[in-house]
């Protein structure tokens, strides 16, 4: 997957989950969850789709650095390569 | 038998949590004992017709807007619409003591000008109360606090005490005359600031709606399938024994039956339940439609106590009459009004040993039950007014109906007074959710098997 595939994925997983985010003014460098209006249930969410979606085992620890579009990028670059 | 996950229990809060759990594994069992699933919340069919075992409003009602409200936050998490629930809401539902009553609806400011009205005095207190509840963290963990000791700290007028506390202790208490402070906070809001509504059509809808969510992603349900024990190996659960002798193994067990009821399954003898627990009974009248333009048209639920002060405790007697509550459940908003009949249902304190006592002779179990629903219409008559002419049938469940159908020990709806509220009994794979684990209601408990199963299993896997 390309960046640019992987932010349109993480953006998809969002929509499902709320239907009525917006994505226009989104920040890449800003907080998803702060921007979007996320919590902590709607963020588990979307780790447990890439889990589904991709078999991606992303340990708690690792949350952190699924914080914004750009850092999520990063983190999922070298694991979703394949894909 | 082996099974990634399994639930026990098929009430709201087992449902909520297979669903969770079967939309990200596979091989998810919930086992319910009874031949329906719904638990305290449930339905069964007289001369033709549905009635509700449990249901008189669901608290937590908030608007599409409120994102973050624990509705939406599970409807979300669900994948369940709101159109797929459809909402109607309460018209007004009435605290009603001797001498005064407040009124409140889904708009809290009704409530605080009942207040302003009727204890000119409070006004203050009550808005410096509401201040600090709006602050109050009900998750932090700490131990039981007397919310009657704290409340009292606030309002010197000890009937607005009392009625401030009658329908947050007749929708959730398991204490004696009080509630654990922490659990009067979501109530507070569930019941006051958020408020009542039904789903469209009955609770049969909405079992329905969610036995096809588990179905969709999966899940699979066992009716009719009690648990004899749970089998553990030092602190690992293994899996569980079911009564036909049937040996489910599993990786994760979460149980939604109780705290002791589960206690029990891990071999803990029955009488270590020392805590005396509350009991009630419910009577459900079926009235002649033509009575409904003499019963109150827009009182929802009346929560009542004839005696001063107000007292919530197991009585000595076989059901306590001077407080309880009345559900008018036809009147919500936008109902279809095209019915045969209406309901009046009415919910005491009963003595679950009195009953049990009873219960040794068919005859006089069954009289006590007629002579029961007879008093329960004569006591709320002035109240409502009259309409025990118009009664076309009435049933009632007392404590032994409410163990016998749900499992429930003492026919206790809200539970064991203990409650642990990070669901961990000391297993390294057995999560309790539901009533025991602290949320109250049909929303609290669906929250709690949703956040049990997020917080100890799927941020795990």
């Amino acid at each position: 997957m390309t960046r640019d595939d992987i932010k349109d994925l993480i953006l998809e997983i969002i929509e499902d989950i709320d239907d009525e985010a917006e994505f226009d003014d989104l920040d890449p460098d800003k907080p998803l969850r702060d921007q979007l209006d996320l919590d902590s249930m709607d963020f588990l969410d979307i780790v447990m789709e890439l889990r589904k979606r991709h078999k991606l085992q992303i340990p708690e620890e690792d949350y952190p650095q699924l914080a914004t579009l750009n850092s999520c990028t990063n983190y999922l670059e070298p694991l979703l390569k394949e894909a | 038998m082996q099974a990634n996950c399994v639930v026990i229990g098929g009430g709201l809060s087992g449902l909520a949590a297979a669903i969770r759990l079967a939309r990200y594994n596979d091989n998810v069992l919930l086992l319910e004992k009874h031949s329906r699933v719904g638990g305290l919340n449930s339905y069964y069919y007289r001369n033709n017709r549905l009635f509700e075992t449990g249901l008189h409003a669901i608290t937590n009602y908030a608007d599409k807007a409120a994102k973050h409200a624990p509705l939406n936050k599970l409807l979300r998490q669900l994948k369940i619409s709101r159109d797929e629930i459809g909402f109607h809401q309460q018209i007004f539902s009435e605290i009603n003591f001797p001498d005064v009553s407040l009124l409140f609806s889904n708009n809290f400011a009704l409530l605080t000008e009942q207040i302003n009205e009727n204890f000119p005095k409070e006004s203050n207190n009550f808005r410096r109360l509401v201040a600090d509840l709006d602050q109050a963290d009900p998750f932090a963990s700490s131990s039981y606090r007397s919310t009657r000791a704290i409340l009292g700290t606030y309002i010197d007028e000890p009937r607005l005490i009392d009625m401030l506390l009658c329908p947050v202790l007749y929708y959730g208490s398991s204490w004696e005359n009080d509630i654990d402070f922490k659990q009067f906070v979501i109530m507070f809001r569930s019941l006051y600031q958020e408020g009542l509504f039904r789903p469209a059509g009955t609770i049969k809808n909405l079992l329905d709606l969610l036995v096809d969510k588990l179905n969709h992603y999966g899940g699979t349900i066992k009716l009719g399938t009690g648990v004899r024990d749970i089998i553990s190996k030092g602190e690992k659960i293994i899996g569980v024994t079911l009564e036909n002798g049937e040996r489910i193994f599993c990786k994760h067990l979460v149980s939604t039956i109780g705290l002791d009821e589960t206690k029990f399954l891990l071999g803990s003898p029955k009488e270590s339940r020392s805590e005396r627990r509350l009991s009630f009974v419910e009577t459900i009248f079926q009235v002649e439609k033509g009575y409904r333009s003499r019963l109150p048209q827009d009182r929802t639920c009346i929560f009542y106590s004839r005696k001063r002060p107000f007292t919530f405790e197991q009585p000595a007697d076989i059901v306590c009459y001077d407080s309880g509550v009345i559900s008018l459940p036809f009147n919500f908003h936008d109902l279809d009004g095209d019915v045969d009949s209406i309901e009046v249902r009415t919910t005491q304190l009963a003595n679950y040993r009195k009953w049990q006592l009873a219960a040794a002779d068919a005859d006089r179990y069954a009289a006590l039950k007629q002579a029961h629903s007879d008093e329960a219409w004569r006591q709320v008559e002035p109240i409502i007014g009259p309409f025990s002419d118009g009664i076309m049938f009435s049933d009632c469940f007392t404590p032994l109906t409410v163990e016998r159908y749900t499992g429930k020990h003492a026919g206790a709806i809200y539970g064991s007074p203990q409650k642990i509220s990070d669901g961990n009994i000391g297993y390294d794979n057995l999560v309790l959710a539901g009533t025991d684990q602290g949320f109250l209601g049909i929303i609290g408990s669906m929250l709690s098997g949703i956040s049990m199963v997020n917080r100890h299993i799927l941020s795990k896997l």
